[in-house]
This record gives C-alpha cells, structure tokens and sequence, in this order.
C-alpha cells in the first residue's frame, strides 16, 4: 500500500510544479487556494493546522543531499498539519543571486524559509509590503515563539525593523555559545613542557610559545615547532585567531563592539588595537607566528598539526585539526589578558540570526504558515525538525525527562549523512529554536568535557555579546558599504605590513590619520546611533 | 605574394566600384539572409535587457523593478571615482593585462608555428593534446595548485629553487611576485589552448608556395617567417585588437583566490574591489556603474588600436 | 614529401631546436598534469603536506567512489551531451552564415552590422534584465534558458570572419558568381567545405563553452533532473566544502561534525571531479586536430 501510494504523490508533486512552472506561480495559487481559503478554518493551537488541506509554496536553499518532497519530517509534517508545500530548492551556494531574481521577478513564494534575508531585505521588502509584517500573526497564532520573545526581549528588539514591523523569524541559537571557533592547545606539547597551568596573560603566553619554540617539545629533534598558526580563507587572513588575541587588550571584535558603558567602538581604530599589532609583531618577528599563516590554506595548516608541529591553533574541535579520534587531552585556549586590562574581554555568540523565515503577500494562508513555522520554535518540533522523528535516528529512553539514545544507521553511511535525507534542517539557517533538551542523553562525554572547557574558560569568565544584532535604516546601511569599501581593505592591508614589520608602528599616527580621512569615526557614530534606537526600543 | 594580393584587390575594388551600391544589395540579397539568425539573436538577447544600463545611474531594489528604481545620477560613479584605491585598482587592472598580453599573446603564435613545422604522429598529437588540457582546470584547482607549489615550506617549485642553491622569494605574500605568479600560471594554462585559432589559419597555407620557396632554396626558417607567419597575420592582428578590447576585463576568481593582505597592493583590481562591495550587499547599481566604466575605456582602446590597424595593415574589424 | 629530403644542415638545426622547444614546453604542462591524477588518487594529507609530489602516494579511489556513486552524475553527463551537441549546432548555424557575410567586401552594411555585433560584446544590459526576459519568453526551466541566451557569442563571429576573410581566395567567389552560382549555393557547396577547420574551431570553442557552463543553469533550472553535468559536479563539491565556511563564525556542532569528516575526500573530489569533467572534452581534441594540418583545405580545391 504504502509503497503504491509514493509515485502517486510523486506525480502529483510532479504535476503541481509543472503548472506552477509553465504558468505564473502566484494565479496559481490562488486559483487551487481560492475555492478553499474562504472557508479554511486555521487552528490556533490544535493539529491539524487547517480544516482543509493547503498547498503553498516555499523557497529554501538546500544541499542537495534529498529531495525535500521525500524528507521524513516534511512528510510526516505535512500529515500533521495539513499544509503541503511545492518546494523550490536552490543549491545553498547560489541562493542568494537567484533570491535577488526572484525578488526582481515580481512572482514570490508564499514563503522564505532558511533564506538569509539581510536586514536591507527585510526593510526594503517589507516597506514595499512584498514581505508581510508578522507581529499581529504572532500574537495570534505563534504561542511559541511568543513565550520566546517574552523570556528573551532581545529577541524581539533584534528582529524588528526601524518601521516597528518585523518581517522575518529568526534562527535562536542559545545553546552555542562560541562567537568563533575557540582555539586549542596541542596537549602533546603541554605535557611534553610540564605545563600544568594555562598561560593566563599575554606574557606568559609569549613565554610558552617561546619555549615551544626553542624545547623540542615534538621530540624529532628538529625546531619545526609552529607554536601558533593560522590560514588564510578568500581575501582574510588570520580571522580565526585575531578575536581571541584581541581580547587580551580589551577588545572584543575585530570590525565593531559596544563597551560596558554603551559606547560604540570601531577596533582598527582603538589604543587596545595598536597594542594588539605590537604583540603580533613580536611573535612574528620571533616566528612564534606561522609565517605562512597569510598565504596557507586551511588544509595545509592541517597537514602540519597532523604532524605535531602545531601548539595553539583555531577549530571547531581541536581533533578536526590534530587528527585522531576526539581528545580531552588538547584543553581549550583560555583568554588571556594584557597589562592594559583587569580581565580579557570574552565575546559570545550573539545566538539570533535574522531573516530566517518570511511571508510574503502572495501567501493566502499567512495564518497557517505562522502556524505551521512556530511549531518549529517548540521542544517538540525543534527536535522533530533538528534530528527526525523519533525511531529513526534515535528513541526515547525515559521521555519525561527528555532522555534519548541514538540508535543504529542503516546503511553504514554516517550519521549526519543519514540525518541529512531525513530533515531539511542541514546546514542552512532554518527558522528554529536550539535548546540543551535537544540533546540530553545524547551527549558524549567528550561534549560533555567542551561544554565544562567553555563554561570554566568563557562564559564563567564574563563572555558578552559584542554588538547586538540589530538594523541599520536604508540611508546608514548605504553609507557604511561604500565606507567600508576603502576602509576594511585598508584596515586589512594596514594590520598584515605592521604585523610582519612592513610598516613601523612608528607610522601609527599617520594610520589613524589616514583612517579618519576615509571616514572611520563616521562607522563608529552610525552604529552609535543604531545602538541607541536599538537600546531604547 | 604579397604583390598579387595586393593587386587582386585593387582591381577587385575598381569593379565593384563600377556597380551600383542598389545592384550590390540585390544581387547579395541572401547575405542579408545569413544575417538574419545572428540579429535576431543580438537584438532579442542583448538589446532586448540593454535597459538594464540605466541602473547604474539608479539605486536598483529589485521588487521596485529597473524602470521604478529611483535616479541618483552620478552617485555610483563618484563613489568609484573617489574611492582611495581609484589609482591603485586602475594601475593594477592595467598592468596585469598588459604584462599578461606582452607575455601571453606571441607565446601561443610560436607554438602554433613549431607544432606546424613537426611532422604529423603521435609525439606532435601527444604535445598538442597535453598542452591543451590544462585550459580545463578550474580556478579553484588552479589557485590551489599555485599556492601548494609556492609554499614557502613545501612547494615544489621553492624546494627547486633551493636545490639549485638560490633563495626562493616568497612567492604568494612578495607583492612585487604576485603580477608574474598570476601572469605566468595564466600563461601555462591557457598558451596551448590558444594555439588552436593560429592553427587554423595556418592550415590555409598554400603548399605551392612552400615548394616555390624549396625551388628557390629558402630555409626552413626562413619559410616560416616568410610564408606561414605573414599568413597568420590577419588572425594575429584581428586577436590583438580584440584582446586589447578587453583591458579592464580581469576576471576576479582567481586573483581573489591567490590574493592576501600582504600582496594586496600588487593584486587588488577593479573586479575584486567590486565583488568585495557585492559581497556585503548585492549592490547591482554600483557594479554595473564600474561594468559601464570599464566597457567605456574598453571602447575607447579598441576603436584606436584598430584604427592604427587599419592605417597600418589591412586588417581591422571594420 | 620532398622536402624532408632536402633538408640543409641550417634547416635541421632549426628543426631540433623545434623539437626540443616542444619537449620543453610538453614537460613544463605535463608536470601539474600528473600531479592532478595523482592527487585524485592519494590521501589527501600526504597532498597537503607535499609529501606527494609526483607519484600517487597511499592510494585511494575514494574520490571517485564518491563522484560516481552520486546518482546524479549520469544524468549529469547525458544532459550535457545532449545539451552541447544541440546547442553547437545551433551556434554553427548562427555564427558561420553570419561570419561568412561579414567577411564579404561587397555586402553592402556590413560596417553597421559589425558594429551593432561589436556593440554587444561591451555593453550589457546585466544579470536582471535577462533573466526577466528568459522569464517572460516562457523559458525558465527548459533547455531554451540555456541554448538560447549564448546562441552566439562575437569573439567568434569575429574570428571566424577573420578566417574567411583571409583564406578564402577573391577570385574563388569572383567564379563562383560568373558561373551563375547564388552566395547560398556557394556558401553550402563550395565555403563550408573548404573551411573545415574554421568549422571545426568553432565547433570546439563553443562546444567547450557549453561543456563547462554552469551559471545559466544555475540561474534558470529549478529541477535537477536537469541539471548538466557542472551542475552536479559543483553540488558535489559544495557539499564537501561547507567545512570552510566554518572556520570564522561558529555554526552548529553536528553540522561542523560532518564536515570535518568530509573535508579529507573534499580534497580528493576537488580533483576528481577535474578529471571526470574534462577527460571526455580531451579526448574529443586528437580527432579535431586533423582538421588543422597546413594545406589540408586549399591543396585539395586546388589539386
């Protein structure tokens, strides 16, 4: 039976999006709405979400692993709800031009979801009533996400538009807490130099790298000790390590932050600045800075830490670098701090992503869609839509307390790989909630031992958000592309020549001069006035 | 040789003169008709969206369409103007392509003329298909290939450098190094592919005339640069003046790919900076105002060289 | 050949040197060359440290194995076949009349048509505008998007009127006309014939171009099914490359999970996927390159 009724589906879909294809996809869909949206009962908190089946449409980057008409949870979603969508999928790496197009177009998908809409988008949009506003559908019709914006009222401050209207759900993420990825040590190498406490200042980091260095630690008998290096990803160099390091001197990141008393800062233009690139200078012309750290890729810095040759270095995990299996033996970096500062600033991951989901005026069941994309802000549906329906990748094992188990991949593929035919929610930005309950059960011991590292180092340590995500309004967002245009390449080029000596601090001056021609003290009092409007919203 | 043409057309020119120009319509009436494919094509696919210019003296919002985008004038184009890299991108862009054609034009033109004089078998076929596959390497690959063999620590060609006991120059970061590394690579990838259009025009060489000079006990060199080479002539002139058309026209992907703060300077041009200002925000208009510039001085290099072709040759494009 | 006998020692120097400039330049491309086949074939770290730098080293067919346990590769494959024969033709169809008529001294306009060609290749109207006019000609989806739009391109209208121009003698067409020949009948009969290497250069040039395009496709196909051959491919290779995204802004752990166990084959495919798209279009050149032998055309009208 069930196997019968999938080609049926299939050729239903099929014929859908033939229509959908050869005609214009906002008639049509008011055409196969029309007869029922009149009398289309939206539920407000029971499933299924409609009285009569739905079909809208939704535009969403995917990876290309599965076809979402054939996903678990879509389908099991659709069941649920009684909405179906036609999906149109374009590959993630080119989203964001056929977005653009579409929205020239002039024909819209009933909804954005995982799409990345900027804030320039949202306001322009928005304000031209392509993207409809969603706080009345909110209240309304999104009880979870609602208690969210209650219990999180930066929430909601991040999300509204200078008009007062929101136009996109966002991406919640409070349970990932790294604003980059953290920095490890080569625990090899600590034990090799009987290291049993982590530098904790600029100087005893300096001495350890030194002694790194010049000690053999690897025990080859050759100085092909790197104690610190870093890569260089398409036209940035060293952004792995500089926020840690510039955390020494009080700054928390590398374009903009806020200060404890509410004072925006532009970094390439702070006192704490310069004295980042004289400690850079120092490890550089020491070598204790990887000289190919502006020209490596990041596989090639890999292939060194797979040879021992690494001692401090930036990843996700500190395996993915080192290679081998997960190890609790490369205790993460914790920040150091400098003279010039009583303790290092520490940022934290902002934990909100706009421009996840939207609705556009196409939509003839906005309701329902609310509906439909709160259930993803519930435990229940995070997890659905995070790791599939229960039975598949995982069970529970005691379901009141939330407690799971992973259960066997079929097929020998990988875990993720298996997940990935089973959700849509595989790396794009998708409209959700992340929460610790998530994962309970299902945490290894070495996540367990992260989590303690970034407690103990992080956030124990008063890790703060940098600079809240907020909107620029049409005219600033402007003004600070075209400033940035000069300005970060110069930055950029500025902070290489000084770190490598090319250029003498001596000429720092004559920088600073150089950088308030170009407008830097304009970036800092635009997002000045943007922190405020956002701070007294 | 030279001589005969040279007569063949001044007569041609004189009979035709003697035709009505409404005798010579009617009487090619079908060539208008071999146009017909190609102008349909140019007219609906590229002056049909040619309205798009115009966004680059508007602020384009794609949903307000290209006609309801509001004017700014010369706003983008002042941005570009003013910006503190102007000079340095227009220098970059320049010099890059002009090194690129000093050294990348003739190369392929002595190939095409060496695989002509080597007799036909498997060695000249082997010769020609290796140089031609590298054309197919992606620039991700090639960035990739570039950067493994410079490296400072592993690269091939730096650990050959320091076998011959000289010191290697850091390649990648060595803003002085960054314009040859890319014209070089370039150069690699692309010569025997280039070959294939003078190859071409090489096969309408008249073996008559090779069996004249052989009579008259002209070398084989000699024969290359008096009768092959003067037959390439025209494609030579004709892919010069194209190539000259395109000045402006490096490409970013690649140079993206090689480029890092330490060799900036050298490898910041002006589709970089353009993709860098995209990157932030789709800023259609602005890119479009930098396309417009450059298509402009692009014009301008293409209408002089070819007018100086055309006094100095016969060949140009019009 | 005659010649061959009375070669002069000058010419036999000459001839040498010849030689010995082709080995040069046959080893300095063949070098990357094998280090690609190599790469698509050994463990990646012993790429990235330098440890192989000629020959395969540790030998995996990983790469491979996962390029072509895709599903979509095949069809991949066959939608660019399909796609590039068709869409040659239609460029042949397209640039050679045109090419043809543009070379002719007496085809009275050919000044304004050339520059209204010559005008295209500067100026363009922008991503926009095309892709509303792809829209409103109904061919968003259909191979159309991606034939039509690059059903010519001037670069080789202009050199293969170049060709005609400078190979095809005056005093041909003078005959041909005296004879009571029309420019059509000549053209079939008596050009096309004669210019079998033009042809078969522009065949090449723009069956390539088809060969390797992904952008309209990109741009203008919606269903996989679909989807060309550098389509799939660069799927593929997203997939693998999403670790690099990473380093930088944090994401979410599973996500990072994977694609660390991806980034060691993404290297591998990274070279893989060099060698399955560009095998077939090199294999395709030996057979073109008897076209391009001097005097292969002319001696036989002629003679």
């Amino acid at each position: 039976m069930h196997t019968r009724s999938k080609p049926w589906k299939l050729m239903l879909t099929g014929a859908i999006s033939l229509t959908l294809l050869a005609g214009c996809g906002t008639s049509n869909n008011a055409e196969t709405n029309g007869a029922s949206s009149g009398d289309v009962v939206v539920s407000k908190e029971d499933f299924p979400i409609v009285s009569k089946p739905v079909t809208l449409s939704l535009m969403a980057p995917d990876v290309g692993i599965q076809n979402w008409e054939d996903m678990a949870v879509l389908q099991q979603m659709e069941k649920k709800t009684g909405i179906s969508f036609k999906y149109l999928n374009v590959p993630k790496d080119s989203f964001d031009t056929k977005k653009n197009l579409v929205f020239a177009s002039g024909e819209y998908p009933d909804v954005f979801y995982a799409s990345g809409l900027t804030t320039a988008e949202q306001m322009n949009y928005g304000e031209q009533g392509i993207l409809i506003p969603l706080e009345d559908l909110i209240e309304e019709y999104a009880p979870n996400f609602k208690a969210l914006m209650e219990e999180n009222p930066d929430v909601r401050k991040s999300i509204t538009a200078p008009d007062g209207h929101i136009y996109s759900l966002p991406v919640v993420e409070y349970s990932q807490h790294w604003y980059r990825n953290p920095m490890w040590y080569n625990g090899d190498f600590l034990k090799a130099l009987k290291i049993d406490k982590l530098p904790e200042t600029t100087e005893e980091l300096y001495t350890y790298l030194k002694r790194v260095k010049e000690e053999d630690p690897n025990g080859n008998g050759l100085a092909d000790e790197i104690p610190i290096s870093s890569v260089t990803v398409t036209a940035a160099n060293l952004r792995d390590i500089r926020t840690w390091l510039l955390g020494a001197f009080g700054i928390y990141d590398d374009e903009i932050y806020i200060d404890d008393v509410d004072k925006v800062h532009y970094t390439a233009m702070e006192e704490g600045y310069k004295q980042y690139l004289i400690y850079m200078n120092r490890l550089w012309s020491e070598e204790l800075l990887d000289h190919e750290s502006f020209s490596q890729t990041a596989e090639q810095k890999k292939a060194k830490a797979q040879n021992n040759r690494v001692a401090l270095f930036s990843d996700w995990h500190a395996y993915m670098t080192k290679g081998g299996e997960p190890s609790m033996e490369d205790p993460m970096f914790a920040p150091v701090k400098s003279d010039m500062v009583d303790a290092p600033a520490i940022s934290k991951n902002r934990g909100i992503t706009t421009g996840a989901f939207a609705i556009t005026k196409s939509n003839k069941q906005p309701e329902a869609s609310m509906r439909w994309v709160d259930y993803l802000y519930s435990y229940e549906g995070a997890l659905f839509f995070n790791k599939g329906p229960e039975g598949t990748l995982w069970e529970y094992t005691d379901e009141a307390a939330r407690i799971k188990q992973y259960l066997p991949v079929p097929g020998g593929v990988e875990m993720e790989d298996y997940r990935a035919t089973l959700t849509p929610n595989y790396g794009i930005p998708a409209p959700t909630l992340s929460m610790d309950d998530i994962n309970k059960g299902l945490k290894t011991d070495f996540d367990l031992w992260v989590e303690k590292e970034t407690k103990e180092k992080l956030l124990d340590k008063g890790a703060r958000i940098p600079f809240p995500v907020l909107f620029l309004t049409g005219e600033e967002q402007t003004e600070i592309n075209s400033l940035n245009s000069d300005l970060s390449t110069y930055v950029k080029q500025m902070e290489a020549k000084f770190i490598i000596g090319a250029e003498p601090i001596a000429n720092w001056a004559k920088y600073l001069e150089t950088l308030k021609k170009m407008g830097g003290e304009r970036v800092t009092e635009i997002y000045q006035n943007a922190y405020d409007r956002w701070e007294s919203s | 040789m030279k001589g005969k043409r040279q007569l063949t057309r001044v007569s041609e020119s004189h009979s035709s003169n003697n035709n009505s120009l409404g005798k010579r319509i009617v009487q090619n009436w079908e060539l208008y008709l071999f146009m017909v494919p190609a102008m349909l094509y140019f007219f609906v696919f590229h002056y049909g969206p040619m309205y798009g210019i115009q966004i680059a003296f508007k602020n384009f919002i794609p949903s307000k369409g290209i006609a309801g985008s509001p004017w700014v004038g010369l706003e983008h184009f002042e941005r570009f103007f003013n910006s503190y890299y102007f000079w340095d991108l227009l220098w970059n862009t320049f010099s890059i392509s002009f090194y690129e054609l000093a050294i990348g034009f003739p190369l392929p033109i002595i190939l095409a003329l060496a695989f002509n004089e080597v007799r036909n078998g498997p060695f000249k076929k082997t010769v020609q298909t290796v140089t031609y596959a590298p054309h197919f390497i992606s620039v991700v690959v090639m960035a990739g290939m570039i950067i493994t063999f410079l490296s400072p620590s592993s690269g091939m060609i730096v650990r050959v450098i320091e076998g011959l006991g000289l010191q290697p120059a850091a390649f990648l970061t060595d803003p002085a190094w960054f314009k040859t590394v890319y014209v070089f690579s370039g150069v690699w990838q692309s010569t025997g592919w280039g070959t294939i259009i003078y190859l071409a025009a090489l096969s309408g060489v008249d073996p008559q005339l090779h069996e004249a000079a052989i009579v008259d006990g002209a070398s084989r060199f000699k024969r290359v640069l008096h009768i092959n080479l003067p037959t390439i002539i025209p494609t030579i002139t004709i892919m010069l003046i194209l190539n000259m058309g395109n000045i402006l026209g490096v490409g970013f992907e690649k140079i993206l790919l090689l480029q890092n703060s330490l060799n900036m300077e050298a490898s910041d041009v002006i589709s970089t900076y353009v993709y860098r200002a995209g990157l932030v925000n789709a800023q259609y208009s602005f890119s479009t105002a930098v396309g417009l510039f450059n298509s402009v001085v692009n014009v301008i290099l293409l209408v002089t060289v070819n007018k100086i072709a055309k006094r100095t040759s016969e060949n140009s494009l019009w | 050949m005659i010649t061959a006998m009375k070669e002069s020692r000058g010419d036999k120097v000459f001839l040498v040197s010849t030689y010995i400039y082709l080995c040069l330049a046959l080893t300095v491309v063949v070098y990357p060359l094998i280090y690609i086949l190599s790469a698509s074939i050994s463990d990646p770290q012993a790429v990235n440290s330098g440890a192989m730098w000629l020959f395969p080293k540790n030998v995996t067919l990983d790469g491979y194995k996962l390029v072509f346990e895709n599903p979509k590769i095949w069809n991949g494959y066959l939608n660019t076949i399909i796609y590039t024969v068709i869409g040659t033709s239609l460029n042949l169809f397209v640039t050679l009349p045109a090419a043809y008529a543009l070379s002719r001294s007496d085809f009275v306009g050919r000044q304004l048509f050339m520059g209204l060609i010559l005008f295209t290749m500067f100026f363009s109207g922008g991503l926009v505008p095309s892709y509303l006019l792809i829209k409103n000609l109904g061919l968003i989806n259909s191979m159309g998007a991606l034939i039509l739009p690059v059903a010519a391109s001037v670069w080789n209208i202009v050199v293969a009127r170049t060709f005609f121009q400078s190979t095809i003698p005056k005093e041909l067409q003078e005959a041909a006309h005296m004879d009571g020949c029309t420019n059509l009948k000549l053209f079939i009969r008596i050009i096309l014939p004669l210019s079998a290497p033009i042809v078969a250069v522009m065949a090449l040039f723009y069956g390539v171009g088809h060969w390797n395009s992904y952008f309209p496709a990109l741009i203008y196909l919606n269903d996989e099914s679909k989807y060309p051959l550098q389509m799939v491919l660069r799927q593929i290779l997203v997939l693998q490359e999403m670790s690099a995204e990473t380093t930088g802004a944090a994401i979410s752990g599973e996500v990072a999970i994977a694609m660390n166990s991806k980034a060691e084959t993404a290297s591998l495919i990274k070279y893989g996927v060099i060698v399955v798209s560009t095998l077939p279009i090199v294999a395709v050149y030996p057979f073109l390159q008897r076209y391009f032998v001097q005097g292969v055309m002319i001696g036989s009208v002629k003679g």
